[in-house]
């Protein structure tokens, strides 16, 4: 026992700094990414309100590529009118209703992108909208050049994003040109460029082709823009093509982006339960 | 010991904002992620006790990982930082200096203070990074992070000392 007690003393920084060092870890098990989500809702009203400060002054140098950005995006929006679309209901013989032709599917929500990080295993994004504007937990989140993540926390005024530059982070995609999907996944080092995965060995993969957005989850509506296919490389123990994308927006530049709303979120999720039940069932 | 606190604090304060505000903004390369915030702990005086440094370790760590959303992994590095910093000093400083009231530029040379600076950011940075990718998979890339990420840290630290610290030797603690 006199052995203990004198061990203690004499090694009692040390006795500390281990203990210290457990808290630490404690903390950090706690806040993984996964539990984050319950953090960031309480730091974001401190972080918010500092960051939006920051994101005023920094915004002014950014007028320029900001505006040369608008305009583009302004005119994707013009050649999505009703003027430059083609209506082909009634060719598929539908009689239907003119006013009920094209239902609302998506709404969308602008806000500014007040932080940004890209060298972190997971990577957030702040948006100075929050659920005051109408933005809630899990809502897919575009830009003007394409995907740029999902909603994980959201306060009154502000809303914390998870980028697409995350390590666990899953994006259904699928190639506009053969129509097969896979799954984006990130692997924790480049900025510019994703893996697609889960594409079979037979399928035709050119350098070049475009990526798009698969719409088989609530996040985003089809066609969204992800990127285009700069790498493929064929393993023969493999089943599955290793596939590298360059993605369409530079995560390190983003200042506008749009929150996706989907309308008939709730319906999908009933209908998910409606499955699950069923499967449950002998 | 107590006509330290004032500049301490002020220290204190301009790393937490340059590191929060400017620093972890540059986004340059998932390569070079540099930390400029260690030198808070290597600057404190050199009287200071081991159990000091510790605290003021972790409790500085912890504050920049509220501005970061890392809750735990700067706490866990400062502390770390603050522990093996006496052991750093005695290892690198040839027996019989004479030191100043705390670690600085003038008084210690240059080379000393890159050297100092540049062990402890390593170890650091070394010890962060294990902490924040979790996994051991990508050995070489997490080594090459660091190793980046330290000389770059290490420039602008000796960036700081120079902007924020006066050249009267006294004064400076």
């Amino acid at each position: 026992m006199y052995n203990l007690i004198r061990f203690i003393l004499q090694h009692h920084l040390f006795l500390l700094f281990l203990l210290l060092e457990i808290l630490c870890f404690y903390l950090i098990y706690r806040n993984n990414p996964y539990n984050q989500v319950a953090y960031l809702q309480t730091a974001n009203r401190v972080n918010g309100t500092l960051y939006n400060a920051y994101a005023s002054i920094i915004g002014y140098f950014q007028l320029r590529s900001v505006n040369d950005s608008l305009v583009h995006e302004n005119l994707r929006l013009r050649e999505q009118l009703a003027e430059s679309k083609y209506n082909d209901y009634l060719h598929s013989g539908q009689v239907s209703d003119s006013t009920h032709k094209w239902v609302q599917h998506y709404t969308y929500i602008a806000a500014q992108v007040i932080y940004n990080t890209l060298n972190r295993p997971v990577n957030y994004i702040y948006l100075n909208k929050g659920s005051k504007h109408g933005i809630k937990n899990q809502m897919g989140v575009i830009s003007a050049n394409g995907v740029v993540g999902q909603v994980v926390s959201v306060t009154e005024n502000y809303a914390a994003v998870m980028s697409i530059l995350s390590k666990n982070f899953k994006v259904s995609a699928k190639l506009l040109r053969t129509e097969y999907f896979g799954n984006i996944s990130w692997d924790g080092y480049s900025t510019t460029h994703v893996n697609l995965e889960q594409i079979a060995k037979h399928v035709p993969v050119k350098v070049g082709d475009t990526l798009v957005t698969s719409g088989y989850s609530y996040l985003f509506p089809q066609n969204i823009m992800i990127g285009t296919v700069s790498n493929v490389n064929l393993e023969p123990e493999k089943n599955m093509l290793d596939i590298r994308v360059k993605l369409s927006e530079d995560l390190g530049k983003l200042t506008y982006v749009y929150v996706v709303n989907n309308l008939r979120k709730e319906e999908l999720v009933r209908l998910d339960t409606l499955v699950n039940a069923a499967q449950l069932k002998p | 010991m107590i006509s330290h606190i004032p500049s301490i604090l002020l220290r204190f304060i301009l790393l937490l904002l340059s590191q929060v505000l400017i620093i972890s903004n540059i986004n340059f390369s998932t390569y070079v992620n540099p930390y400029v915030y260690p030198l808070f702990v290597l600057l404190l005086p050199f009287e200071m006790s081991r159990l000091a440094l510790m605290m003021a370790g972790m409790l500085s760590g912890f504050a920049l990982d509220i501005f970061l959303g890392s809750i735990g992994m700067h706490a866990a590095a400062g502390l770390a930082l603050g522990y093996f910093r006496p052991l750093l000093i005695k290892l690198i400083t040839p027996t019989g200096t004479e030191f100043e009231v705390s670690p600085n530029i003038y008084a210690q040379g240059t080379t000393w203070f890159i050297i100092y600076c540049g062990t402890a950011t390593l170890l650091y940075l070394l010890f962060y990074f294990i902490l924040e990718e979790v996994t051991l998979r990508n050995v070489l890339h997490l080594l090459l992070k660091v190793i980046l990420s330290t000389l770059v840290s290490v420039i602008f630290m000796i960036l700081f000392v120079y902007l924020f610290s006066s050249r009267r030797k006294k004064r400076f603690a």
